[in-house]
């Protein structure tokens, strides 16, 4: 067994602060642009950037009276809570017969249900824009942009709670069928349960990728506006402190949900824990 | 007899067939939303563009026309080649910096402090993407960072265009996008590299960067192969990076496609998304072997 830091030569020691320096760099360089945005959107000068001219939140109040950005808010929202409704339910279903049943070509359906994750966002846009449009006849609205996006964010779900269900010790279903649960009570009281975690996870992410999404939505969505739309369509016309505050605030959010989605199993199975100590005691 | 025996062996074989039926009954709704919304649609795709396009509507008329007007127009082939060649660049660069990275984390970072460290990376990975592009304008355009301080430092008195609005932006907003999906990958190949294999060839005497590439890159092939997978093909249908810090010299093959679809050229626009469809099965063909291996898309 290795020990859990090497002690290392002078040769060692020269590389491992060369390379220590080099990963301090890459982080700068991952959160450098991330970390003026947010800055910029507190700064009072009205060019979105340096210098510096004083701190305000007049931006974000600016951001809050626009009738754009409430209509926006809203459909991102609407939007964001039917994508993550459809594909919790839609990839938990999936996930069950994807780790349990005998399937044959296990690996080659699973590679089928992450393709939407894997091939660019673009072509799902483009091609479902020529379904509803050229074959369907139907007029864009946000109820075709969930379909979009819920076909991109269902893969993710379907990957968290086959992973969670993989884990799954099939024992405990068993000493409940021993007991006398039947299928629907061994999936109720004790499956469900205990991937619980995974699922809302799942739904979080699902979440989290709609109030992101760009490009699909662009295609599909028609006279309306999400966030990333709007902030996108006020780009075109440069960059001010008004949408460096949107921007910032959707940010906040999605790491926000991020935080919690990461942080969520690790919590229930802490106070479960705490509950199992209490009444053990 | 015969129908006496044949009873029971029905009555058998029903709930078998039921039990099956609900085993894979979970199927059903990703059955009709992945069927339907996602392979019909790209079959569909693959009609329009051997279709043709009449007065802004599609004629079923099975013709070539799409792809020999793509490849007529200079400037749509030259495009086709630099997004390629952007892709190729970018996907390098970003493996390229990722690869000491995820080397350092594994090799010199105490365990407890790798998970938190990862997920720093990923962090920016899973934040908006939109607006990690649009991140970058602040930093690089005329009133951006980067003129700013040529201006404080004294270098230019006035501000420079050429960070903006040309291939290298791109590529350098590319690389910043997938460096964490590469980062993770490598990582996670590499956390199950055993050190000890490197130290045996350093005692054997062999230089540390010829252990590396002898004895560590050859272990973590399929971990390389899936993060190049994952970076380029993405960057093949790019749109909004070229978009926003692109300009007219940067412009890719997402950007044709949109412009078809914005001008009606439904048929077009279905070439040349086939075209990047027909790069990522290439890709794919390239790599198939490690893409069958077990572990080879991260789970």
């Amino acid at each position: 067994m290795a020990p859990e830091v090497e002690v290392l030569s002078t040769r060692g020691r020269v590389a491992r602060g060369l390379l220590s320096t080099y990963a301090v760099l890459i982080y700068v360089f991952l959160f450098f642009p991330i970390v003026l945005l947010v800055l910029f959107s507190f700064n009072a000068n009205r060019y979105g950037t340096f210098p510096i001219t004083g701190w305000t939140l007049t931006w974000y109040r600016q951001a809050f009276d626009d009738y754009q950005v409430h209509d926006a808010v809203a459909t991102t929202v609407k939007v964001a809570l039917q994508v993550t409704l459809i594909s919790t339910i839609v990839g938990t279903c999936a996930a069950f017969p994807l780790v349990r049943s005998r399937l044959p070509f296990r690996e080659g359906i699973r590679i089928i249900f992450i393709l939407p994750i894997m091939i660019p966002g673009l072509l799902i846009g483009v091609s479902l824009l020529v379904l509803f449009t050229g074959t369907f006849h139907w007029t864009l609205s946000p109820e075709t942009a969930v379909i979009g996006q819920a076909v991109y964010t269902t893969p993710f779900v379907i990957l968290l709670v086959a992973a969670r269900l993989q884990g799954f010790d099939t024992a405990l279903e068993r000493a409940a069928a021993d007991l006398g649960a039947n299928a629907f009570q061994r999936l109720r009281r004790v499956v469900l349960p205990l991937i619980l975690p995974a699922i809302f996870a799942g739904a979080l992410f699902a979440f989290t990728l709609s109030l992101d999404e760009f490009i699909i939505t662009y295609f599909l969505i028609g006279g309306h506006n999400t966030l990333p739309i709007f902030i996108y369509t006020q780009v075109k016309f440069g960059i001010t402190p008004e949408v460096n505050a949107v921007a910032s605030m959707l940010l906040g959010a999605s790491l926000l949900l991020l935080g919690i989605a990461f942080a969520l199993p690790q919590l229930v199975r802490r106070t479960r824990r705490l509950v199992v100590r209490a009444r053990t005691a | 007899m015969t129908v006496a025996a044949a009873e029971p062996a029905r009555r058998a074989r029903l709930p078998r067939v039921g039990r099956a039926a609900l085993e894979y009954a979970g199927f059903v709704p990703t059955i009709v939303l992945l069927g339907l919304f996602f392979l019909v649609p790209l079959g569909i795709i693959v009609c329009y563009s051997f279709w043709e396009t009449v007065d802004y509507s599609v004629v079923h008329h099975w013709t070539t026309e799409n792809y020999r007007y793509f490849f007529s127009v200079t400037a749509y082939v030259s495009t086709m080649w630099a997004t390629l060649w952007v892709a190729v660049a970018a996907t390098a660069i970003a493996i390229g910096l990722a690869f000491p990275f995820a080397y350092w984390l594994s090799r010199y970072v105490p365990k407890r402090l790798r998970t938190p460290l990862l997920v720093l990376v990923i962090v920016p990975f899973w934040s908006s993407y939109l607006l990690r592009v649009y991140s970058w304008l602040t930093i690089l355009g005329d009133h951006g960072v980067l003129n700013r301080f040529l201006h404080w430092v004294g270098i230019t008195r006035h501000p420079l265009g050429v960070f903006l609005y040309d291939r290298p932006a791109v590529i350098l907003v590319l690389v910043y996008l997938y460096f964490p999906f590469g980062a993770l990958t490598l990582y996670s190949s590499i956390e199950r590299f055993d050190w000890n294999q490197l130290r045996a060839a350093m005692d054997l005497g062999a230089s540390p960067l010829t252990a590396i590439f002898r004895i560590l890159v050859p272990q973590i092939r399929p971990g390389i192969i899936t993060a190049i997978i994952f970076v380029f093909i993405p960057i093949l249908g790019e749109y909004l990076t070229p978009q926003i810090v692109g300009g007219t010299g940067g412009v890719m093959i997402g950007n044709l496609i949109v412009n078809f679809f914005q001008s009606a050229e439904y048929t077009r626009g279905a070439a040349a998304s086939l075209l990047i469809a027909l790069f990522i099965v290439a890709l794919l063909a390239v790599f198939r072997k490690s893409l069958s291996s077990r572990d080879a898309y991260g789970t």
